[in-house]
């Protein structure tokens, strides 16, 4: 039970009468990347949206290392370790990568010039390339402004900003990532699918958001389906098929959690 | 559960350069607009010879460009940090006669100077706090540009302030043979470029203009800084009416709506791009440099001036297409090799 990095218990998201969420348990631990798939709709990004502190839940609780959280701001979240990645990758094409990386921690020069708030560009791009390769991926010089960067470099460097913070922490804290590879070819999936996996190993807890099956089945350890804001399949991806999550992302299959709901 | 990876390629060599043609374009972006003024100078000293490639000649540029810079800089930190400050010209009225009226009404000059740069970052406090409660900027600026020149009017009490002597050492004075303005200018630029590019506090505020949500999501007060973008274009707004008054020792309350479109044109030669996020004061101050040579050469000519506002017009527009050439150039090279360029090392 402590080992589990981040746990839900009975989470609603109610939006007037629409019941976004309802009642959903989930938990993740360290170094386990957990999968969550559903249809559009089901609920996913609302979930990911309450984990990140974007949301607040009508009810439940938010659990993170165990310590009972509330959430106010996606700040509060980033406070307790989480980090995510948006789909949309929130990065600034106009400033290079370890601008990037490096924003919001910067680091400053020392003596009167850090005083005066000036930045050590040096040192900075020295840290970012140190980060990059400690997460084994390689993208362009560190100097090269985003805007420069094919889609998947950005889905990289993106990545790499929640997972240095993540990193940060003292304890290996918790990513959540927001469809990494729909703007993605296939080469570049493969690279993205790596590099969580290689996360998941140095310890970080990840929460993948996906359409992709294939790609789920590849990288989670658990997969937890959604339908219609209630959780229906949490599973080991080992003890699953396609077919079988397919069915219970249609609502096809009858969840696993049926008699429970019942009583 | 594993998962395959591709062996890394080799190419890590390369990895801090790009392939010389993307440098290429890249310096024309960057750099294109320092060859342009060169290659100006370089024609205009031929063909305005002898009189335009004097000492004396540049010095007259350079002061003559110096006022389109101040309000250049004004608009430049605005669209940078996400917003187009019209109320410019307003601000710079309303900080003339402010200081008009307080050395008419016995406040020494420095102190009334200091007052009215004070007041050019309050009212751009003000646009920026009223911006960030979700209206448009450009329409907030036009009201606050409205209430400010009608504000320097009730100031003035309608008609000019004149004999502020006090200020020539700000307009007409020379110090080491260079005129005031070129001073101040000079000083600005070189602080404003510091700020932008070296400090905590600048970089931030141009990732604001980039991607104000990404800012925020890094846990950093992204308005703060759409607010300090504002309060720097008053200033430099403020800086530019105390100039303009030190020039004529007399405060205007009409406000120059005029002023925008120089310093816009200087803005967009310097190719800042309108969406925010990007651009270089050291170009904007070579694009109000530009403006200030033509009209200085084709004036040296004998061609009437409205010449050089249509050569400014075909400039501007001559650089949009450059530069909407080079961005695409670069993007499709950059798909081109993108796949070479992206590496995953082993696990």
């Amino acid at each position: 039970m402590t080992d589990n990095a981040l746990e839900l218990h009975g989470v609603d998201m109610h939006y007037g009468y629409v019941r976004a969420l309802d009642g959903i348990d989930i938990a993740v631990r360290q170094g386990e990347v957990l999968g969550l798939l559903g249809d559009n709709g089901a609920g996913k990004s609302t979930l990911l949206k309450v984990m990140s502190g974007a949301h607040q839940p009508t009810n439940g609780e938010i659990r993170v290392h165990g310590a009972e959280k509330t959430f106010g701001s996606p700040a509060d979240a980033t406070h307790a370790g989480i980090q995510m990645v948006y789909q949309d990758l929130a990065l600034v094409d106009a400033q290079d990568i370890a601008t990037n990386l490096s924003l919001g921690r910067e680091i400053l020069r020392k003596g009167l010039l850090g005083w005066l708030g000036f930045v050590d560009h040096k040192a900075q791009r020295r840290r970012s390339t140190e980060e990059m390769e400690k997460l084994g991926v390689r993208t362009a010089a560190m100097t090269r402004p985003v805007e420069m960067l094919s889609g998947g470099q950005r889905q990289v460097v993106a990545l790499a900003r929640g997972a240095t913070r993540v990193f940060n922490d003292e304890r290996n804290g918790i990513l959540l990532l927001d469809e990494p590879t729909a703007a993605l070819g296939y080469e570049q999936t493969q690279q993205v699918q790596a590099l969580v996996r290689r996360l998941a190993d140095q310890g970080v807890a990840c929460v993948l958001v996906t359409h992709n099956l294939p790609l789920a089945m590849a990288v989670c350890d658990r997969i937890t389906v959604l339908n219609r804001g209630r959780k229906v399949a949490d599973i080991p991806a080992a003890e699953t098929e396609n077919d079988h999550l397919v069915g219970w992302i249609t609502g096809a299959r009858p969840s696993m959690f049926a008699s429970e709901e019942a009583a | 559960m594993t998962v395959t990876i591709a062996t890394p390629r080799t190419a890590s060599a390369e990895k801090d350069k790009d392939p010389a043609l993307i440098r290429w374009l890249i310096f024309v972006r960057d750099r294109g607009i320092f060859v342009l003024w060169a290659v100006l100078l370089i024609a205009f000293s031929i063909w305005a010879s002898p009189y335009f490639a004097s000492i004396d000649n540049g010095i007259l540029i350079a002061n003559a460009a110096a006022l389109t810079a101040i309000f250049a800089a004004g608009i430049a930190v605005g669209i940078i940090c996400g917003a187009l400050d019209l109320s410019i010209p307003g601000t710079a009225a309303l900080a003339s006669c402010v200081c008009g009226w307080l050395i008419t009404h016995g406040t020494p000059t420095g102190l009334a100077i200091l007052a009215a740069l004070a007041l050019g970052g309050v009212v751009g406090m003000i646009n920026g706090l009223i911006a960030l409660r979700g209206f448009n900027p450009i329409i907030v600026t036009i009201g606050t540009l409205s209430v400010m020149s009608g504000a320097a009017a009730g100031i003035a009490g309608g008609y000019t302030i004149s004999g502020l002597d006090s200020l020539v050492f700000m307009g007409t004075d020379r110090f080491a043979g260079l005129p005031a303005p070129v001073w101040i200018t000079a000083a600005l630029f070189a602080v404003l470029t510091v700020f932008l590019t070296r400090t905590r506090d600048g970089i931030r505020m141009m990732a604001v203009g980039g991607n104000a949500e990404a800012v925020r999501r890094s846990g950093i007060h992204a308005d703060r800084y759409k607010v300090l973008g504002f309060v720097i274009s008053g200033f430099c707004a403020a800086l530019g009416g105390i100039v303009t008054t030190a020039l004529v020792t007399e405060a205007n309350p009409a406000a120059n709506v005029s002023i925008i479109f120089n310093a816009l044109t200087a803005v967009a030669l310097a190719g800042v791009s309108l969406a925010g996020g990007r651009g270089s004061l050291p170009r904007v101050l070579v694009g109000a440099l530009i403006l200030g040579t033509i009209s200085n050469a084709l004036t040296i000519k004998g061609v009437s001036p409205y010449w050089a506002t249509a050569t400014t017009g075909l400039l501007l527009l001559g650089s949009l297409a450059v530069e909407k050439w080079v961005s695409t150039s670069v993007s499709r090279r950059l798909v081109q090799n993108a796949s070479a360029s992206v590496h995953t090392g082993t696990r």
